[in-house]
């Protein structure tokens, strides 16, 4: 072997790196992802391996921003790319540029791992729910500002409760970065104190298209935004990570409006039988304020005045009944004892007895009843019926 | 006085009419205070009546920065 023949490691490499290049431009490949690092950079490396092999593998940030759903360690995966040689290290790896899952099930494998992580993390749990306001005066929404989502929660709005402000932060709803541009949206709108509610949500799509909404990033944006949310993402049957997360589940972002807002015909409604009913309160107010008035003319207090007047003339009347009867039995008792003392007076008539003879003896102008009385050598009157003498 | 009823919102007013609709269930409630609430609640019926028929979805749409995740430079490919 001459020198000519002798390689160096470089040239080697050169040529492996060509040929191996040449040989694999691009492929697909089945196989199941280890060691999967995300590089703070944005880029992932990991390993895709079998039961028989394995290989390096980069994703680029520039490509791994397409792929709709975070992987995993154990999640199989279909990945395209080329063959490339790291000639500093002297090792071949796969350069990915697209990468989807080997199967629904393995989609549905990361979904119940989530969940289950986020539900015993307490993120599900009732406690954490915010109340959704009745009335809100601005509604935060974070959809695509494109979508048909949007334009239902517009005509929503218009019909149920057009007092209503809509703040749409846009947003990105499916394929690449739609989790952190939702995410961000989420955050942008609780910078706003005045929002009194958030409707996150997109129109129906396949499991891809609503994947973002099945996000770790998501879930956890939700989670923590002070302003209560509704998740809104248009599935009938399925739900979302985002839909247990949120404080309230929609399964349409029309539905969503509609629990947000109060309908805007209940309100004349109120209005009306506000209306309707106070003038019937009213007049029932006023038709009881005449009859009380009526109540009270009629009342026995009312009557007291006239009562009293009729009360006091007969108090007077009696009172002078009572005085004439007084005055006429006094009048009738005067008489009769008058009587009595003139027929008495009578009885005693002296004159009758001194016109029988009898005579009076007077000493010291009394007169002397018993002779023991009479003081003999004073002097005395002797009253006789037709004449008196003094007897010195 | 009319400037100082608009600048009350629509809920203000719906909840003072609800208020108002309280009260006036109230039995022992003098009877001008009742014609008082009543006018009141009549004078506030028309505004919110108004408000929401003259009312649009006013839409404010948030600049939002764009995520640094969504830029792509060609450095990384």
């Amino acid at each position: 072997m001459s020198e000519k023949n002798i390689l160096t490691v470089g040239g080697l490499t050169k040529i492996i790196k060509e040929i191996l290049e040449e040989s694999f431009p691009s492929f697909s490949l089945i196989g199941e992802i280890s060691n999967f690092k995300s590089h703070y950079s944005g880029h992932w490396y990991f390993t895709l391996k079998d039961s028989d092999a394995q290989i390096s593998c980069t994703m680029w940030k520039g490509y791994n921003n397409y792929v709709f759903f975070k992987p995993e360690d154990g999640m199989k995966v279909i990945i395209t790319g080329k063959l490339t040689v790291y000639p500093p290290r002297g090792s071949y790896q796969i350069d990915i540029r697209s990468m989807k899952p080997a199967g629904e099930g393995e989609l549905q494998a990361a979904f119940e791992r989530l969940k289950r992580k986020l539900f015993e993390e307490g993120l599900f749990d009732e406690v954490y729910k915010k109340e959704i306001p009745s009335s809100p005066k601005k509604i935060g929404v974070v959809t695509s500002i494109d979508g048909a989502a949007f334009k239902d929660i517009i005509s929503v709005a218009q019909r149920r409760y057009p007092l209503v402000e809509l703040v749409i932060a846009p947003a990105k709803v499916q394929g690449a970065g739609a989790a952190e541009s939702i995410v961000n949206s989420i955050k942008q709108l609780n910078l706003h104190k005045d929002i009194e509610v958030i409707i996150v949500g997109r129109g129906g799509g396949s499991i891809e298209d609503l994947w973002a909404f099945n996000e770790e990033i998501v879930a956890r944006a939700i989670f923590n935004s002070k302003i209560p949310i509704i998740s809104a993402v248009g599935h009938e049957v399925d739900f979302t990570i985002s839909d247990f997360v949120a404080d309230l589940r929609a399964a349409t972002p029309t539905a969503a409006m509609e629990l947000a807002t109060p309908d805007v015909n209940d309100i004349y409604m109120t209005i009306e039988s506000f209306i309707d009913n106070s003038f019937e309160t009213l007049l029932e107010k006023i038709d009881f304020a005449n009859e009380s008035l009526v109540n009270v003319i009629d009342s026995y207090g009312f009557r007291q005045p006239l009562d009293n007047v009729r009360r006091k003339s007969q108090q007077i009347d009696n009172a002078v009944y009572r005085i004439e009867n007084n005055l006429e039995r006094r009048l009738i008792d005067y008489k009769s004892s008058l009587q009595l003392l003139t027929s008495k007076i009578d009885s005693h008539n002296i004159e009758k007895t001194l016109k029988k003879g009898f005579v009076l003896v007077t000493q010291q102008n009394k007169f002397v009843l018993r002779g023991e009385k009479f003081v003999a050598g004073d002097s005395f009157r002797l009253k006789f019926f037709d004449k008196e003498i003094e007897v010195n | 006085m009319k400037k100082k009823e608009t600048k009350k919102t629509f809920n203000e007013n719906l909840n003072r009419l609800e208020e108002i609709s309280r009260k006036l269930e109230e039995d022992n409630l003098d009877l001008e205070i009742a014609i008082e609430l009543y006018e009141e609640g009549v004078e506030l019926s028309k505004i919110c009546i108004e408000l929401l028929k003259s009312a649009e979805v006013k839409i404010t749409e948030l600049k939002t920065k764009l995520n640094n995740v969504l830029e792509i430079s060609d450095e990384d490919i």
